[in-house]
């Protein structure tokens, strides 16, 4: 029995389980209102993260390009940052928010973004554009550091960083939620609202599910605001969901405002979700209301019905985002499961020393692996070599591997476009729970009978 | 034919020259709007990078490859799974994507030891496959790693593999253009002619270029050429065999498909070993009739294209007017990337009756532009490199039943509930052939009188909510206006074909035909 937490072996990656820094950097800035970013860099940079995230919410979101060519890449590429930026400008009259995203591109070349947002600001902004609300913000996301995680992580920091600032206390709360769906953000809002408590949410990305209106154009985007963000300062608290998503503008605001501030656990699964009440407790004093118990009730029912006879000792290898692989793991453990494999997509030296992967080297009473820096050859190499597995938990990226395995997957993360409308449904909170655990069951019971093996034990249960 | 100026890009004057209107009469000696020029940064242009135009449009369609990008981990992971390039040895290329995953300290100190190890990995990963292309990015591009060296030091380690070297990265050229032609150049400098055809079987060997196999479509076209007793000796690139490729200077014609992507190589084949160049159609009845025969003048064996034309028109014929009667008039933009809107933009019209009203390219040059809007109607507009908002503009004047275009442009154009089609991958392909081409029709039908348009379009606030109808059927919304004669035909027919078409072609067998030498010997 032993549970080891190690770095992929080979040097290369067969099969990426994540894409890098910039695309993190973009989908953040798509939940703030009225802002659309410019990728300094190539144009693929910007053109196949619009397809990724289109291909994950089935709708389109603006971000553009500086549109590097070999002339900037070879001289300099700052002066497409300052064209982009007026182009931008002049055609989308709403925008106020403009992220300038670096690539690993441009952080090549040394580009000085700051020094073109200063120029700008200085030049561009007060003579073609007076009076016009407009925040250019470099962010530095270098693809050949970290992964689209800390691309997300760095983002948030600089949005928080730009715009906050302290004024009166607001009495609310921050809620910085890191890379979810707009299911997730519904339940959570929901959460919020039965214990009372008046939230911002970062990143306001329930309108990403966005409708397709009888008239006029629909342009999906968050709904974040520059007030939002200006506001968090002033906040009674801050409860960061993931410590990888969203920790750096957590701890950016505990430092510099001292605001009580708690980080994680991710609320998937029941206990997890309790926890979460209990820190908006803490932090809000207030109190859990009766209907919260309720709804826990029947979530509790629900999982009740399937852990002993479907979910006991059913073996699952779980990869993705960081948090939402532990508090998978984690929820799989209380349900019965058996996580034997985890796999982590960046090479974060902070997930050898994570107390919640610590927790489970120490007591996991049978092997398990956990890899860092790894990718899908880990898991498809394991199988090949003789790992049993009943279960994957993990994107649409790794989607082969379970098609020619014939191992049964729950689609979980980003991206899920093999499957219809996943992003609607939450992983967090007790909704979250139920809507996890019967995937799970449906998607065992659908095998069962494709592969005929006990299919008829579904007659009566 | 004057240019097209648009409401939202007024401000920039360099785009002034990109879009034109088709008017009566007008040749494009009047006007023809810029192409394949710098994209003017921060307009959301719908261009991608040199490097997915190398990699990910012609590179990875290759079968049997080990295709490694040396870069950061993201070129990799975005262009993986994002397009429809089937193979028949069950999707290898599509399965599997190879990274060096460059790190910071790579950047700093080189990356060619780093090279090496995942090139030496991967073929441990895979010891069936021998081949690979390495991939050069904009990373590994700026710090000037040599990737050519690595590969020769890892061929000479390994004397059984073959490696090609693609220096592509993201910034070479103002859209994924300039990667067609990178490779394009790369390949026959580096591969063609390094050795021989496994064998010749046939007096008629061809080389099919510029053609993907997007849902099958090469597989389709394969099956012509083998029905005429003709070899394709390669498919430059999809389904393609990387040997095969290597052998490209023994064939007798290149047949070329996508000229925007590959007549790179068709050039250099003519100019360096004499192989002609045929540019053909696998789009539309009579293109696809026309293509196959001109094959046939230049082999001699018209009788056996004909033979296949008529067997195939008879066939497919009822069930593509049956959809022509139900789409003529129907308002159509055709907005692909690069070829396509030459390759449809006059038979679409003439073969289903719909009326191309714009045409766009994302990457196309100014060829691509003539030889589409001498193909569209009169009125239409054209644009080179669109952006969102010029798209937006048009698709509110125009007013099209359907648009032919990208995944995520599709999804702008649900939101002013327009139907899309996928330009790029297909709907329901393959397209090309006769069957294909049916199967176009068919998804252009489904997707125009889809009840769930009329359904978007009620606003239950304010519009008297019907209430008679438990549902529409797309024959209720088509048939409405069609004369008693045309809806009851006895001729014409819905499409027949089954949901996957190909699994059949795969194991079908062909005539041999009688080989001219060989028939010398035996007489």
């Amino acid at each position: 029995m032993h549970c080891e937490i190690k770095d992929k072996e080979r040097a290369g990656i067969i099969n990426p389980i994540f894409t890098c820094q910039p695309c993190g950097a973009q989908f953040a800035s798509i939940g703030i209102k009225d802002s659309i970013g410019i990728v300094h860099g190539g144009q693929g940079c910007v053109m196949f993260v619009r397809l990724l995230i289109s291909q994950h919410l089935k709708e389109s979101f603006e971000l553009a390009s500086s549109s590097v060519h070999e002339d900037g890449a070879v001289f300099g590429a700052c002066g497409r940052v300052e064209q982009a930026v007026d182009v931008l400008l002049m055609r989308y009259p709403h925008v106020k928010v403009v992220p300038i995203i670096s690539t690993c591109l441009t952080e090549v070349i040394g580009d000085d973004i700051e020094g073109v947002v200063r120029k700008l600001n200085e030049g561009l902004l007060p003579e073609k554009y007076p009076g016009r609300e407009v925040h250019l913000i470099p962010i530095h996301t270098p693809s050949f550091v970290g992964s689209m995680i800390s691309g997300y992580d760095i983002a948030v920091r600089e949005f928080v960083k730009y715009f906050a600032r302290k004024t009166e206390p607001s009495g609310k709360l921050n809620v910085i939620t890191g890379w979810v769906n707009p299911g997730d953000v519904t339940a959570l809002k929901h959460l919020l609202k039965m214990m009372d408590i008046d939230a911002t949410v970062l990143f306001e990305i329930e309108a990403f599910d966005s409708p397709l209106m009888p008239e006029g154009n629909h342009v999906s985007h968050g709904d974040t605001t520059i007030e939002d963000l200006r506001g968090t300062a002033n906040a009674l608290g801050t409860i960061a969901l993931n410590r990888y998503e969203g920790g750096k503008a957590a701890e950016y605001l505990a430092n510099e405002f001292d605001i009580p501030t708690l980080i994680g656990p991710t609320p998937i699964g029941i206990r997890n979700t309790d926890t979460f009440l209990k820190n908006l407790k803490t932090l809000t004093g207030k109190p859990i209301p009766e209907k919260l118990v309720r709804e826990r009730g029947i979530a509790i029912d629900a999982l009740t019905d399937l852990t002993h006879m479907f979910f006991a000792d059913k073996r699952v290898a779980i990869y993705g985002n960081p948090d939402m692989v532990i508090g998978l793991a984690q929820f799989c453990l209380d349900l019965e499961m058996k996580p034997k494999l985890l796999l982590f997509g960046d090479d974060n030296q902070g997930y050898k020393t994570d107390p919640r992967l610590l927790e489970l080297a120490e007591n996991v009473d049978y092997d398990m692996e956990i890899v860092t820096n790894a990718d899908f050859w880990e898991l498809e190499n394991r199988i090949k070599e003789g790992l049993e597995l009943d279960l994957i938990l993990g994107h649409s990226k790794g989607r082969f591997i379970s098609i020619d395995h014939n191992i049964p997957m729950v689609r979980v993360g980003f991206p899920t476009y093999d499957r219809a409308g996943l992003y609607r449904h939450p992983i967090v909170g007790y909704a979250g729970a139920i809507w996890l655990a019967e995937q799970m069951a449906n998607t065992l019971f659908a095998d069962m009978e494709h592969k005929k093996v006990r299919e008829w034990s579904l007659n009566v249960w | 034919m004057p240019y097209h100026e648009f409401e939202c890009s007024k401000c920039i004057p360099e785009r002034k020259k990109h879009a034109v209107i088709k008017g009566p009469g007008e040749d494009l000696t009047s006007a023809l709007p810029l192409g394949y020029l710098n994209t003017i940064p921060g307009t959301i242009s719908e261009r991608g990078c040199a490097y997915c135009g190398a990699k990910h449009v012609i590179g990875t369609p290759m079968k049997d490859v080990i295709h490694l990008s040396h870069g950061p981990i993201g070129c990799t992971y975005d262009t993986w799974q994002t397009k429809r390039y089937i193979s028949d040895n069950d999707n290898f290329q599509i399965k599997y994507t190879f990274a060096t995953d460059m790190k910071e300290k790579h950047v700093v100190f080189g990356a060619e030891k780093l090279l090496k190890q995942n090139m030496l990995e991967a073929f441990k990963a895979f010891p069936h496959i021998k081949r690979m292309t390495i991939y050069q990015t904009c990373a590994s591009a700026l710090i000037g790693d040599d990737l050519n060296a690595i590969a020769q030091e890892v061929m000479d380690e390994l004397p059984d593999v073959d490696i090609f070297v693609c220096n592509s990265p993201g910034f070479a050229g103002p859209s994924q253009s300039g990667g067609h032609h990178k490779i394009n150049i790369a390949w026959i400098n580096q591969k063609v002619g390094t050795v021989e055809p496994k064998a010749i079987t046939s007096d008629y060997v061809i080389n099919y270029v510029g053609e993907y196999n997007i849902q099958g479509d090469q597989e389709v076209m394969s099956d012509f050429f083998k029905r005429m007793g003709v070899q394709i000796l390669s498919t430059f690139t999809g389904n393609g065999s990387y040997d095969d490729l290597r052998a490209m200077h023994r064939a007798h014609l290149n047949v070329l498909e996508c000229a925007r992507s590959a007549e790179y190589i068709c050039n250099e084949l003519r100019v360096r070993y004499g192989i002609p160049r045929l540019d053909i159609d696998g789009f539309g009845f009579e293109p696809l009739g026309n293509s196959l025969r001109k094959i046939a003048l230049f082999f001699g064996i018209e009788e056996r294209a004909q033979a296949i034309i008529d067997e195939e028109t008879a066939r497919w014929k009822p069930e593509l007017d049956w959809y022509k009667v139900r789409l003529t008039g129907k308002k159509v933009c055709l907005w692909p990337g690069g070829s396509k809107l030459w390759h449809w933009a006059h038979v679409i019209h003439a073969e289903m009756g719909l009326d191309v009203v714009s045409v766009y390219t994302k990457f196309g040059h100014q060829g691509d532009m003539e030889k589409g809007i001498s193909r569209c109607e009169e009125g239409a507009l054209a644009i080179d490199d669109p952006n969102e908002l010029e798209g937006l503009e048009a698709m509110e004047t125009l007013k099209p039943d359907i648009i032919l275009t990208g995944k995520r442009p599709g999804e702008v154009a649900k939101k002013i509930r327009v139907p899309y089609l996928n330009a790029h991958g297909y709907h329901n392909g393959p397209w090309k052939g006769w069957e294909g081409w049916v199967r176009f029709a068919r998804d252009i039908y489904n997707a125009i009188y889809s009840p769930i348009h009329e359904l978007s379009r009620l606003d239950i606030s304010k519009d008297e909510i019907p209430g008679d109808k438990g549902f529409v059927t797309q024959r209720m919304l088509s048939d409405a206006n069609l004369p008693e004669e045309v809806r009851n035909s006895a001729t014409l027919r819905e499409y027949t074909g089954k949901f996957d078409c190909l699994e059949a072609l795969r194991h079908k067998t062909y005539p041999t035909f009688e080989r001219k030498a060989a028939a010398a010997v035996a007489g």
